[in-house]
C-alpha cells in the first residue's frame, strides 16, 4: 500500500488545520484599540428634538417594584417629551446585568446608555477598554456639577490612564443615593421589649435579646452572594472607622485587609451566623426571598439598601422602620453606601447628544420628584423632601441627609480590585458558612488586593 | 461507539471497495466540511493560541507561554474546578448507570405491562432544557422545598437545611439533579440490550437455580457489557460539558464548592477578564474528556478480545 | 417466562418508586405554573385551581412570545441547513470511495467529542471580529458546524448500509450521483433523517452557552436565555417563573412524545453532543 497510515494522516490534518489556525492570528487583542471619541462642549446638541427618529437602548437594572416604577414613569415622559425618540428598555436583575454588560459593550450592536456599576470590576476596565464615553463636555453644557454634590460625581470618574477611579473624567450619572441600614420590624420590637437602638452596643444586645425571644434576629439570604457584601461593610464600618475602609478601597496605602480591625469585623460576622442571628442556610436562601420574608413578618432585623423600602412597604406599612447602622458612639453614622448604579453612555452609540439629554433628563429636579413620589431616594431630595414624606421615606430622608453632612458614607467593598467582587463573596459565603478562620478569610482578601497593588 | 464506529468504516474501506473512485465525493463533502473546519477546528486551535497569553479581553495580550496550563496544577481555584467534576462523574455517569441496570434486570425478569409508559416518563428528563431542570431543582432544594417537606414529614427534622447552600452538600445535590436527567437514558439504553439476550439463558440459569443476583451477574451484566459502555461514554461526556446546570444553581458557589471547569472558562472567559487562562481550562477539559472517552472504549475493547 | 409473585410485585415496586422520582420535578414545576400566585411556592401541592392567566403573564411580562420567535427561527435555520449538509458529506462517506475519506471522516468523528467550551471563546472574538456579534448568524452557524459532526456520522450509517444493488440499478437508469441521492436514497431514509432532524432540534432549543455568549439583544434572545434571566428578575414570583418553564419545555416535550423511537434511537446510537 503506497498510502500513508490512517493515523499519521490525522496527525498531519491536524497539523494544517493548526498551522491554519495560527498563521490567521498575532497576539489576541493587539489590533482593538479604539480610543472613543469625544466632542467639546461647542459641539455637543442639547435639543433633541431636532435629532430626527432615534432608538435609544436602555440597559438597566431597576427591577424591583419601586425602581422599575420611577424608570418606567420617567422613560415614558421622555417620550412623551420627545416623540421622535423611541426608548428600548432592558433591565435584568443586577447579578446579570454585570454578567452580560462586557459582552454587549463589546458588541457591535452595544445599547446606547447603561448602568455601569462603580469601581475596578465594572467601570474602570470599561473605560481601560474605550467602552464608555467621558461626559465632560456634557457636564458643562448641563451644569451637572451644580446639581450633584463633587463628592457623589467623584464616585464616577476615572483617571485618564484608567489606572484608578475617584478623579479624572466623569463617566455617568447616577440617579439614587443609596445607603445600607437596618431595618426594623416596630411590631416585633415592641413584643419583644427593645427600642430601636442607637448605638452599635445597643444593637448587639438586641441581636441576643431577640433571639432568647425566639426570633430571626437578622433576616438574610446570601445565595446571590452580593448581600453579605453589605452585612460584611456595616460591621466593618462600625470597628475599623471610615478612614481606614475608604484607604482599602481606594488603594491609597497604609491599610491592610488583615489589620486587627477587619479581622474582628469578620470575627463578628461569622460569630453571628454561629450564634443563629441569621436564619438558618443563609447561603442557600435567595436576596428576593429574604426581604419578602421579613416583609412578612419574620425577622427583627434586614440588614441591606435603602432600594428595598419600596418593596417592604407594602406588606408592613407602619411597621416598617429603617435607620442608618447604629455608631459606636451613638452619632455621626457611618455606613457602606452611595449612589445607584451610574447611568453612562457607551463609545458606540449612535446618538450621543440624545444619550446624553436623557441620562440629563433621568437625574434633574423633575425626575427626583419621581422618584420619590414612588418610593426611591433620589441622590439629591428635594430640600423640603424629608417634611413631606412619612414613615420608612421619613426615615430614609433623615439617614441620607445626616450621612451627607457628617461625611459618612464609605464606598462599596466591591471596588476594590478588578477581581475582587468574586474574592469578596466567594471568600464572605465561606466566612459565614463556617469554612473558613476570619484569619483565613482576611489573608484571602488581602492575596488578591496585594496583587493588584503590586500589578 | 464512534470510535469502534470508525475502526469499523476503516475496516469496510480496506475489504471492499463500493463503486469506483469518485472525486465528485469531494464536492459533495465540501460544504458540511468547510463549515466544520473554520467554525469548529479553527476555534479549537484558536483556544490553544490564547491559552499561551496572558489576556484580559480588551489590552493587547502578553506571552505567557505554559504559565495557564502550570497554573491547572499549582492555583488551588483552577484545581478544584477538575476535582468537582470528577465527583460529579460518579452522580451523573457511575450512579445513573447502577440505576439503569438495577432498572433494565428488573424489567428483565418479568414482562411488565405499561412498558411504553414507564419508558417514556423515565426518559423524560432527558430532553428536558437544562434551565427547567435548574428551576426545578432549586425549588426541591429550597428551604420549603420538596425534599425538606419530605424529611419534615417522616419527622427528620434535623435534616432539613437549604441544600445548595451547604457547603459540603451543595455539590451532591447538583450531582443528583444531574443523576435525574441520566437515569432514563441509561435505562432505555439497557433494556433494548436485555431484549436481545437469548431467553435460554435465563432460563437455563433458572434452572441452576439461581436467584435474581447470581442471574444478573451470570447472564444480564456481562451481556450488557457494550450498552455500559455507550451509556458511560455518553455521560461522561455530557457530564464534563455541563456548563447550564452549574450557573443557573449555584453559580460555583457557596464559595466556590460547585465550581466546575465548564463554568470556570465562562466566568473567567467573560466575567473576570481572565480570557488565557479560561481557554487554558477549556483545553484541559477537552483533553479529559477525550482521554475518558477513549479510555472507556478501550476498557470495553480488551475485555471482548 | 415463569415468573414469581414476589418477583412480579418487586418489579414494579422499583419502577414505581422511580417514576414518582422522575415525575416529583415536573409534577411540581406544573402545579406552581397553575396555581395563582399567591398560592404557588416551591414544596409539591395541588394547584389551588386552573390559573391560565399565568401563562399570559408570562407571555407578556417575560416577552417569552419574542423569545419563542427567536428560537423557532434559529431551530428551524439549524436544523434544515445542518441536515442538507449533513446528508451531502454522508453521502460522500457512504457510498463514495476517495483518496483521504477515512481521515476527514476521523475528523468528523473527532468533532463529536469537543466540547462547546473549547471553541466558545474564539467563536465569539471571531465573530466580533466580523461584526456579527448580536445576530442570528451568531446563533446559527456555529450550532450547525457541531451538528454537522453528529448528522454527517449518523448519515453515514445509513447510507453505508442501503442497498448496494438499489444505487447499482437507479445508476444503470441513467441517474447522476445526484439524482441518486434525492430521488432514491433519500426518500428511503425518511426515518434516520427524522431521527436527525427531532435531535439536532432539540439541541438547538436547548442551547444556552451560546446563546448566552453571542446575542445580547433582548429581540434575538431564544427562551432558554428568557428564562435564565426572568429568574434572576422574579425569583420570588414562583407561578410566573413555573409558566415560563413550562413554555420553554412544551416544544421539545411534544417533538419527543411524537417522536419517540427516533428519539430514542438517536440519542443511543453514539450520539455524544450532549
Amino acid at each position: 500500500m503506497s498510502r500513508p497510515a490512517p493515523r499519521r494522516r490525522v496527525a498531519a490534518v491536524l497539523l494544517a488545520t493548526a498551522a491554519l489556525a495560527l498563521a490567521a492570528c498575532s497576539a489576541p487583542g493587539s489590533n482593538d484599540s479604539s480610543a472613543p471619541k469625544t466632542k467639546a462642549p461647542s459641539e455637543v446638541s442639547t435639543d433633541v428634538a431636532k435629532a430626527g427618529k432615534v432608538t435609544l437602548r436602555v440597559w438597566d437594572q431597576e427591577v424591583r417594584g419601586g425602581q422599575n416604577a420611577q424608570m418606567t414613569k420617567l422613560n415614558q415622559q421622555f417620550m412623551d417629551a420627545y416623540p421622535n425618540v423611541t426608548i428600548k428598555r432592558t433591565s435584568k436583575s443586577f447579578t446579570d446585568l454585570k454578567t452580560t454588560l462586557k459582552l454587549a459593550l463589546s458588541g457591535d450592536t452595544a445599547p446606547d446608555v447603561v448602568e455601569v456599576n462603580q469601581g475596578y470590576p465594572d467601570m474602570v476596565s470599561f473605560v481601560k477598554a474605550g467602552y464608555l464615553q467621558p461626559l465632560d463636555s456634557y457636564a458643562s453644557v448641563y451644569k451637572w456639577a451644580d446639581r450633584y454634590p463633587s463628592s457623589l460625581l467623584d464616585l464616577n470618574r476615572v483617571s485618564d490612564d484608567a489606572s484608578h477611579f475617584g478623579e479624572g473624567k466623569l463617566y455617568g450619572l447616577s440617579q439614587m443615593g443609596e445607603f445600607v441600614g437596618v431595618y426594623y420590624n416596630k411590631t416585633k420590637l415592641k413584643q419583644l421589649g427593645i427600642a430601636p437602638p442607637t448605638t452599635w452596643d445597643e444593637f448587639t444586645t438586641a441581636l441576643a435579646k431577640a433571639k432568647q425571644g425566639g426570633q430571626v434576629p437578622i433576616q438574610f439570604g446570601n445565595l446571590d452572594k452580593w448581600p453579605a457584601i453589605h452585612t460584611f461593610g456595616v460591621i466593618q464600618d462600625q470597628l475599623a472607622g471610615k478612614d481606614e475602609v475608604r484607604n482599602l478601597v481606594f488603594g491609597k496605602g497604609g491599610a491592610s485587609w488583615t489589620d486587627p480591625k477587619t479581622v474582628e469585623a469578620a470575627k463578628t460576622l461569622q460569630d453571628w451566623a454561629k450564634r443563629g442571628y441569621f436564619p438558618s442556610g443563609v447561603n442557600g436562601v435567595g436576596y428576593d426571598d429574604s426581604t419578602k420574608q421579613f416583609g412578612q413578618g419574620k425577622g427583627v432585623f434586614l440588614v441591606t439598601g435603602t432600594w428595598a423600602a419600596a418593596d417592604l412597604k407594602g406588606p408592613m406599612g407602619d411597621a416598617l422602620g429603617m435607620m442608618p447602622p447604629p455608631s459606636a458612639s451613638g452619632s455621626d453614622p457611618v455606613t457602606t453606601g452611595g449612589q445607584s448604579l451610574a447611568l453612562g453612555v457607551t463609545s458606540k452609540s449612535a446618538h450621543p447628544d440624545v444619550a446624553a439629554a436623557y441620562v440629563n433628563f433621568m437625574t434633574d429636579a423633575k425626575a427626583a420628584g419621581v422618584m420619590q413620589d414612588t418610593g426611591n431616594l433620589p441622590a439629591v431630595p428635594a430640600t423640603d423632601a424629608a417634611s413631606q414624606a412619612s414613615g420608612v421615606d421619613a426615615d430614609i430622608l433623615d439617614g441620607w441627609s445626616s450621612l451627607n453632612q457628617d461625611n459618612g458614607l464609605v464606598p462599596y467593598l466591591d471596588y476594590s480590585t478588578p477581581t475582587f467582587y468574586d474574592t469578596l463573596t466567594a471568600a464572605l459565603q465561606r466566612l459565614i458558612g463556617g469554612q473558613d478562620s476570619p484569619e483565613e478569610f482576611a489573608k484571602t482578601l488581602q492575596a488578591d488586593y496585594e496583587k493588584f497593588q503590586q500589578g | 461507539m464512534a470510535w469502534e464506529a470508525a475502526a469499523r468504516v476503516r475496516n469496510r474501506y480496506r475489504r471492499r471497495s463500493p463503486g469506483e473512485p469518485r472525486a465528485v465525493g469531494y464536492l459533495y463533502l465540501l460544504p458540511a466540511l468547510a463549515v466544520f473546519v473554520l467554525l469548529v477546528l479553527v476555534p479549537l486551535g484558536q483556544s490553544v493560541w490564547y491559552s499561551l497569553f496572558d489576556w484580559d479581553g480588551l489590552t493587547p495580550a502578553t506571552w505567557a507561554g505554559l504559565s495557564n496550563y502550570t497554573g491547572l496544577v499549582t492555583d488551588p481555584t483552577l484545581r478544584a474546578p477538575f476535582v468537582h467534576a470528577l465527583v460529579l462523574l460518579v452522580f451523573y455517569a457511575l450512579v445513573p448507570i447502577a440505576i439503569g441496570l438495577l432498572l433494565a434486570a428488573a424489567m428483565s425478569r418479568v414482562r411488565v405491562h405499561g412498558l411504553t409508559f414507564f419508558r417514556t416518563v423515565l426518559f423524560l428528563p432527558q430532553v428536558l432544557a437544562m434551565v427547567v431542570v435548574a428551576v426545578a431543582w432549586r425549588w426541591i432544594y429550597a428551604p420549603d422545598g420538596v425534599l425538606n417537606q419530605v424529611l419534615r414529614l417522616v419527622g427528620l427534622d434535623g435534616l432539613t437545611r437549604s441544600w445548595l447552600g451547604d457547603f459540603t452538600l451543595a455539590l451532591p445535590a447538583v450531582g443528583v439533579a444531574g443523576t435525574w436527567v441520566g437515569f432514563g437514558l441509561c435505562m432505555v439504553l439497557f433494556l433494548a440490550g436485555v431484549q436481545t439476550i437469548p431467553r435460554e439463558l435465563y432460563e437455563a440459569a433458572r434452572l441452576d437455580g439461581a436467584g435474581a443476583w447470581q442471574e444478573f451477574r451470570a447472564v444480564t451484566l456481562p451481556a450488557l457489557r457494550p450498552q455500559v459502555a455507550v451509556a458511560a461514554t455518553l455521560t461522561i461526556v455530557a457530564g464534563l460539558r455541563n456548563f447550564d446546570l452549574i450557573y443557573l444553581t449555584t453559580s460555583g458557589g457557596p464559595g466556590n464548592s460547585t465550581a466546575v471547569p465548564a463554568y470556570e472558562v465562562y466566568h473567567r472567559a467573560f466575567e473576570t477578564n481572565q480570557v488565557g487562562s479560561a481557554a487554558a481550562v477549556g483545553i484541559a477539559l477537552t483533553a479529559l474528556i477525550f482521554v475518558l472517552t477513549v479510555t472507556v472504549s478501550r476498557l470495553v475493547e480488551g475485555r471482548e478480545r | 417466562m415463569i415468573t414469581s409473585r414476589r418477583d412480579r410485585v418487586l418489579t414494579y415496586a422499583v419502577l414505581l418508586v422511580f417514576t414518582v422520582l422522575a415525575l416529583v420535578p415536573v409534577l411540581q414545576v406544573l402545579s406552581a405554573a397553575l396555581s395563582s400566585p399567591g398560592a404557588a411556592g416551591p414544596g409539591l401541592r395541588l394547584p389551588d385551581g386552573l390559573h391560565l392567566e399565568n401563562f399570559a403573564d408570562a407571555w407578556t411580562r417575560g416577552q417569552f412570545g419574542q423569545y419563542l420567535r427567536s428560537s423557532v427561527l434559529v431551530s428551524v435555520a439549524v436544523v434544515v441547513t445542518a441536515a442538507v449538509l449533513s446528508t451531502l458529506a454522508a453521502y460522500a462517506f457512504g457510498t463514495m470511495r476517495f483518496p483521504g475519506a477515512t481521515v476527514l471522516f476521523y475528523l468528523f468523528v473527532l468533532g463529536l467529542t469537543i466540547p462547546e467550551e473549547a471553541v466558545v471563546i474564539p467563536l465569539y472574538y471571531d465573530f466580533r471580529g466580523v461584526g456579527l456579534l448580536d445576530t442570528y448568524w451568531a446563533l446559527v452557524l456555529p450550532q450547525v458546524a457541531q451538528s454537522v459532526a453528529f448528522g454527517t456520522f449518523w448519515m453515514r450509517t445509513y447510507f453505508a448500509g442501503s442497498s448496494q444493488a438499489l444505487i447499482e440499478a437507479a445508476r444503470c437508469d441513467g441517474a447522476t450521483s445526484w439524482g441518486v441521492l434525492w430521488r432514491v436514497l433519500v426518500p428511503s431514509g425518511r426515518p434516520a433523517i427524522t431521527t436527525m432532524l427531532v435531535i439536532t432540534f432539540m439541541w438547538t432549543w436547548n442551547e444556552f452557552l451560546l446563546a448566552l455568549v453571542m446575542v445580547t439583544s433582548d429581540s434575538r434572545r431564544t427562551v432558554p436565555l428568557g428564562l435564565a434571566f426572568f429568574q434572576g428578575q422574579h425569583s420570588s414570583d414562583t407561578a410566573l417563573l413555573a409558566a415560563g418553564a413550562v413554555l420553554v419545555a412544551t416544544p421539545v416535550v411534544l417533538v419527543y412524545l411524537f417522536f419517540q423511537r427516533r428519539f430514542v434511537e438517536g440519542m443511543l446510537s453514539g450520539a455524544i453532543k450532549e
